[in-house]
């Protein structure tokens, strides 16, 4: 296949790059501007964001695996691509686990890289990841669900400022009776950070974090901190106006018209 | 140590048993199934069957006392299982407790001509667990 995974460059998105390197049976990384793809004869084996927490890090940080032993694992198997091995053969994690975790990875990253998808910026052929052979996904059953992850999230509260912007409660909203991940992710809720901010701080995946988030948007109880106040030397616009960011509270009560028709 | 095909292999070899998945209860993904699909369609049944289990998953009525396993991440929720019967079939959904965050049910479809839903039910608890503690 000399050559072969060049055509990969003709492709204007992430996801047309990943599906002809699917097509090539490709080995390799590609990179965009979100994460990192991994594959193996054209399968996604692995895949990893800024904005997901890894492996790694749901492991440690939940106490399903101690920090010793997940760095003893790296240390030991990282140079031959064998840590997800090393973590299953010294008894640290059951095998299913750690397929169950891993996947949960993968499609969380995924979901990033794709949810922005612009052109790729580079492959390089060959590139495996440290963490070694767990399971494989069909490219395009990842193109497909990062698709179907992003209608559920637009279902539940259409308004993707939430999964960028800090967050802020709502002042004088309630928050009883709330299911028990939502209330975990609304306590982490603090006019700083942001929806990747607070997966992180309670070791869960991003994109199930967006999902409580925009619930509790929908409810009411969160949405995006108010900006900082602009610089007062902005000249005034000669238009008058211009583009707002969408607010919210219309927002809701646009929905709740659709929703009485 | 079982992984998920192997989970599900095992599943399959209850008498009766049609098709086994593992579902993501919040994205509404199978990480992985076997045998028949309900609907003839894995992806739709997954997302279709999440939608269920994640009503049931937040439902404070039936998940009574709930509120003690606030803190823990990817522990599942207080209701264990859910059957679901028609005419010739039973559905069974598992949630599986793992140490770390994650969100899935294992889904067992049988016969109900050839099925035992009583020992489908015990089994399943018994691969639930042994998938993530091996």
């Amino acid at each position: 296949m000399t050559g072969a995974t060049a055509t990969w460059t003709a492709y204007e998105t992430t996801s047309a790059a990943l599906g002809a390197l699917a097509a090539e049976g490709a080995t390799g990384a590609l990179s965009g501007e979100r994460g990192i793809v991994y594959l193996s004869a054209g399968r996604v084996v692995h895949a990893e964001s800024a904005f997901t927490p890894d492996l790694g890090a749901l492991l440690t940080r939940s106490g399903a695996v101690a920090p010793d032993g997940w760095w003893d694992a790296v240390d030991r198997g990282g140079a031959q691509h064998r840590v997800g091995h090393r973590l299953v053969d010294s008894g640290r994690l059951a095998a299913g686990a750690l397929e169950v975790c891993h996947l949960g990875a993968l499609f969380d990253a995924a979901y990033f890289v794709l949810a922005h998808d612009t052109r790729a910026h580079r492959f390089r052929p060959g590139a495996a990841h440290w963490l070694g052979a767990v399971r494989s996904v069909p490219v395009d059953a990842v193109v497909r669900e990062s698709g179907r992850r992003r209608a559920l999230l637009d279902r539940i509260w259409p308004d993707s400022a939430v999964d960028t912007a800090p967050l802020a409660r709502v002042p004088g909203a309630g928050g009883a009776d709330l299911p028990v991940r939502r209330v975990r992710t609304l306590t982490q809720v603090d006019g700083v950070r942001t929806a990747a901010q607070i997966a992180s701080a309670l070791a869960c995946r991003t994109y199930h974090t967006l999902v409580e988030l925009r619930r509790l948007a929908a409810a009411g109880l969160v949405a995006p901190a108010p900006a900082p106040a602009p610089p007062r030397t902005r000249a005034p616009d000669p238009g008058g106006g211009g583009w707002q960011d969408p607010d919210t509270a219309l927002l809701r009560r646009l929905r709740d018209a659709l929703e009485a028709l | 140590m079982p992984g998920i095909d192997e989970s599900l292999l095992e599943a399959m070899r209850l008498p009766g048993a049609r098709g086994a998945s593992l579902v993501d209860w919040i994205s509404g993904l199978a990480l992985g199934a076997v045998g028949e699909a309900p609907g003839g369609d894995w992806e739709a049944t997954a997302a279709e069957t999440a939608e269920l289990a994640r009503h049931v998953a937040e439902s404070g009525s039936l998940s009574a006392g709930g509120a003690q396993a606030a803190a823990e991440p990817g522990k599942a929720p207080e209701v264990e299982d859910l059957i679901a019967t028609t005419a010739d079939a039973y559905h069974l959904l598992r949630f599986v407790s793992t140490p770390f965050d994650s969100t899935v049910f294992l889904h067992l479809w049988l016969g109900r001509h050839d099925g035992n839903l009583a020992l489908a039910r015990i089994r399943l608890a018994g691969m639930a667990e042994r998938l993530v503690l091996g």
